[in-house]
């Protein structure tokens, strides 16, 4: 098949027919030290001290920021375990027995409307800060950096795409909580003062549309629209969303401030929302188990909970004696795990569980799907064949460094050649 | 439960080569299918005779080209070459004898089509390493070699030839009969409907146009290539009609459209991805190379069919229009300018080369 492909089958009509369960009772709850952004970290709670949800427990420290660590459970600090977190790495992670009584601790306080009124730009982002929210969507950088920009913003751009095929997360906040994700985004707008606010949404989700402009009805006093972009992968990268949305084209590796623009994932605004307003930090998110290796099932759960248990709850795995590769986050550009001990943390979406299918590779015929499917308009089949022979200046003359590892050269591949594989070789060969 | 590393993506589209290349197969029915039926036995000989050798010397000089397992006993040996043989090793170079014995004529002696197909199979595809890296059409190679090698052997292998014209429908348009005349022994409604010498499968150009739609609609052939060597080859046929015969260019064009191997090349040669650039702008550039050739030879060339030629010709040009210093997927104003100012430039050789003005 010789042409673009953007549409992937994505299984999302079955997953939003899942009810959502909200699971708080696990006994035990873990919370990584350390994180693929952050890879220093520190508690400050000592083994048998008693926590209360919203307490700081520790902090993560990266190069240029650093970020607390919130109980979400009220309880007993039992000591350490090394489990895996959202990157796929073992980690140390504080352990607290959870009391199930979900004792707030002082610090949380909730606003009321004129409180937040008397907030300036430094609050905001102080209060931010403290709550330790980061880029929900999987990029996991600290919110308050891209609040706390000098440029002049014009529009906050909140990003609700969500076009990895099996995720269904935001798309459940989006019909959950609209005015939370709407007041989010106010919230964001006032920070920046920037006036305008755009909500990007898929087309096909007309549901999502009525829900928002229903919400939307109540916040007339503020410029904010809900935007249709396309169905297609990769049309919630951020460049794809804010070109179709907006109709500003930014060229890749700049700042988007530069351009007047800010974007947000809706679940990082549904976060600032509740750190504004409830004055909480991120305790709970969605998580989705799907894939054809496990029940499918949906659920709300503390930040700390281990997924096997989720696992469980859901009915277990499926056809065990068949190999599975599991993935968190979506199955085009999420990281592969083999262990499902995993620790729930800001960033984790879900949980994709496929059968193992061996792909066998064949030679190329050069049918150049892959370059015209490309986002970035690189020449995979080209990058794969220097990287080869090893050709390190025609790797940089065709632009290896754009590449933003979509996974679609790999997905179309007739021959099932893994292009994208290639093209992470061939950007450590020129690093 | 046993866990598998991967890494992303761990979701693939359910296409394969496989069928990109049955599909080929498929389309090549109606041509073959019509070439049994007019040409009967002597179709089937050589269609089969080309299968066997193009398939069979594929399959020898895979296993030559396979490390074998170390092992006491031979057969253990052989076997362990042929762990990575597929259904692809069968169907490509099937493809390839198809098309081969499709464009030689139906009397040619077999002997001829078996060094033909010997002769695209190992040189113009194997010794550069197999599907995929062949710079060449195996089959257009083939094909040449025959005609250059084994000339004489021509003579005569056309069955049905009119007396009057003396030749196939382009060799009498080019001889002592000239143009127009040519038309009262090869009419045009003749042309379309294949009831004409030439070689077998290039003479119905209905059949192969449904193919060619059978291969756009399946998206197992690029509209890109077909369309720029259509395109271009009209205009510059019209524009050498317009000069040469000004009372006659509508049928000029139609006549040089549907005599000889041009839509068989068209649909079935030039789209081979193999064989072809892989930008959008470079397959434009790639149909556009063939078809300005194929014009040329055929108005000027010693030769009165270019089509074979200019597939080969095209193919050279493929890592050139490739170099990654410039070749890019967008298409951008400047390609489209250059692309405009070609066919004009060509059109303009076209018209002074056939005599306009003067």
């Amino acid at each position: 098949m010789i042409a673009k492909t953007r549409q992937i089958p994505d299984g999302k009509k079955e997953l939003k027919n899942l009810s959502i369960l909200h699971y708080v009772n696990a006994d035990y709850v873990y919370y990584p030290v350390t994180s693929a952004r952050c890879p220093e970290g520190e508690t400050c709670v000592i083994g048998g001290q008693f926590v209360k949800v919203g307490e700081v427990i520790g902090t993560r420290k990266a190069s240029f920021f650093e970020q607390p660590i919130h109980a979400t459970v009220s309880g007993e600090v039992l000591g350490y375990e090394k489990h895996v977190d959202q990157s796929g790495s073992l980690v140390d992670c504080l352990i607290v027995r959870n009391d199930k009584k979900y004792e707030l601790h002082e610090s949380i306080v909730e606003r009321n409307d004129v409180d937040i009124e008397k907030l300036n730009k430094e609050d905001m982002i102080q209060i931010i800060k403290d709550a330790g929210l980061v880029g929900l969507g999987g990029s996991a950088f600290p919110t308050y950096i891209k609040l706390a920009t000098k440029d002049p913003i014009d529009v906050v751009l909140a990003n609700g795409v969500e076009c990895e095929p099996y995720l269904i997360s935001d798309y459940g906040l989006m019909i959950d909580h609209p005015e939370e994700v709407i007041e989010g985004l106010i919230f964001a707008m006032k920070t920046v003062h920037a006036k305008r606010g755009v909500i990007a949404i898929k087309k096909k989700y007309k549901e999502i549309e009525e829900r928002l402009t229903f919400a939307l009805k109540a916040y007339s006093q503020y410029d904010i629209k809900v935007v249709k972009v396309g169905n297609h992968y990769p049309s919630g990268w951020e460049i794809e969303t804010i070109r179709n949305a907006l109709g500003i084209t930014i060229p890749q590796g700049e700042l988007l401030s530069k351009y007047g623009v800010l974007n947000f994932n809706v679940s990082t605004l549904q976060s600032i929302y509740s750190a504004i307003k409830l004055g909480l930090p991120v305790l709970e998110r969605l998580i989705t188990l799907s894939g054809n290796g496990v029940k499918n099932k949906t659920f709300r759960a503390r930040i700390g909970t281990m997924l096997t248990e989720l696992v469980e709850l859901a009915g277990g795995y499926v056809d065990l004696e068949k190999p599975k590769v599991m993935i968190l986050g979506g199955p085009m550009m999420g990281v592969n795990v083999t262990r499902d001990d995993i620790v729930i943390t800001h960033t984790t979406t879900s949980l994709i569980v496929l059968n193992e299918e061996t792909a066998i590779e064949e030679p190329c015929v050069r049918c150049a799907s892959c370059v015209y499917s490309c986002p970035v308009n690189i020449k995979p089949v080209q990058i794969m064949n220097a990287y080869k022979i090893r050709n390190k200046d025609a790797i940089q003359t065709l632009e290896v460094n754009l590449c933003i590892e979509c996974g679609l050269c790999s997905f179309v591949c007739p021959s099932k050649i893994h292009l994208t594989e290639y093209m992470r070789k061939a950007k450590t060969l020129v690093k | 439960m046993q866990t598998v590393k991967q890494t992303s993506p761990y979701v693939r589209k359910a296409i394969s080569t496989k069928r990109m290349m049955t599909d080929v197969l498929i389309a090549l029915i109606p041509v073959v299918g019509f070439s049994i039926y007019r040409f009967g036995w002597d179709a089937v000989v050589r269609i089969v005779v080309s299968l066997v050798v193009m398939i069979g010397l594929e399959a020898i000089m895979f296993g030559m080209m396979q490390k074998p397992k170390k092992h006491d006993k031979y057969w253990v040996r052989l076997k362990s070459r042929y762990e990575t043989y597929t259904i692809n090793h069968v169907v490509v170079p099937a493809i390839s004898a198809i098309i081969f014995a499709l464009i030689v004529p139906s009397q040619i002696p077999v002997y001829a089509v078996v060094v033909g197909a010997a002769f695209g199979i190992v040189v113009g595809k194997m010794i550069f390493g197999g599907t995929g890296s062949n710079v060449f059409n195996p089959a257009a190679v083939g094909r040449i070699f025959i005609g250059l090698a084994l000339a004489n052997m021509f003579a005569g292998a056309y069955p049905d030839v009119d007396l009057i014209a003396g030749g196939t429908a382009l060799a009498s348009a080019r001889g002592a009969l000239g143009f127009p005349n040519t038309l009262f022994s090869y009419s045009l409604r003749d042309l379309f409907f294949g009831n004409i010498p030439g070689s077998m499968g290039e003479v119905n150009a209905l059949a192969i146009i449904i193919a060619g739609a059978y291969l756009l609609i399946r998206r197992s052939a690029d509209y890109r290539v077909i369309a720029s060597a259509l395109l271009t080859f009209v205009i510059l046929m019209a524009v050498a009609g317009l000069s040469m015969y000004p009372g006659h260019a509508l049928e000029f064009v139609l006549f040089h459209l549907f005599s000889g191997g041009l839509m068989f090349g068209v649909v079935y040669m030039i789209t081979d991805p193999v064989t072809s650039p892989i930008t959008r702008p470079g397959r434009w550039i790639y149909g556009m190379l063939f078809a300005a050739l194929t014009v040329l030879i055929r108005l000027f060339g010693a030769y009165p069919e270019g089509v074979a030629f200019a597939i080969l010709f095209a193919n050279m040009f493929v890592p050139l229009i490739d170099f990654p210093k410039w070749s890019t997927n967008k298409i951008k104003p400047t390609f489209v300018a250059g692309y405009a100012v070609m066919i004009i430039l060509l059109g303009l050789i076209v018209y002074f080369g056939t005599g306009g003005i003067a």
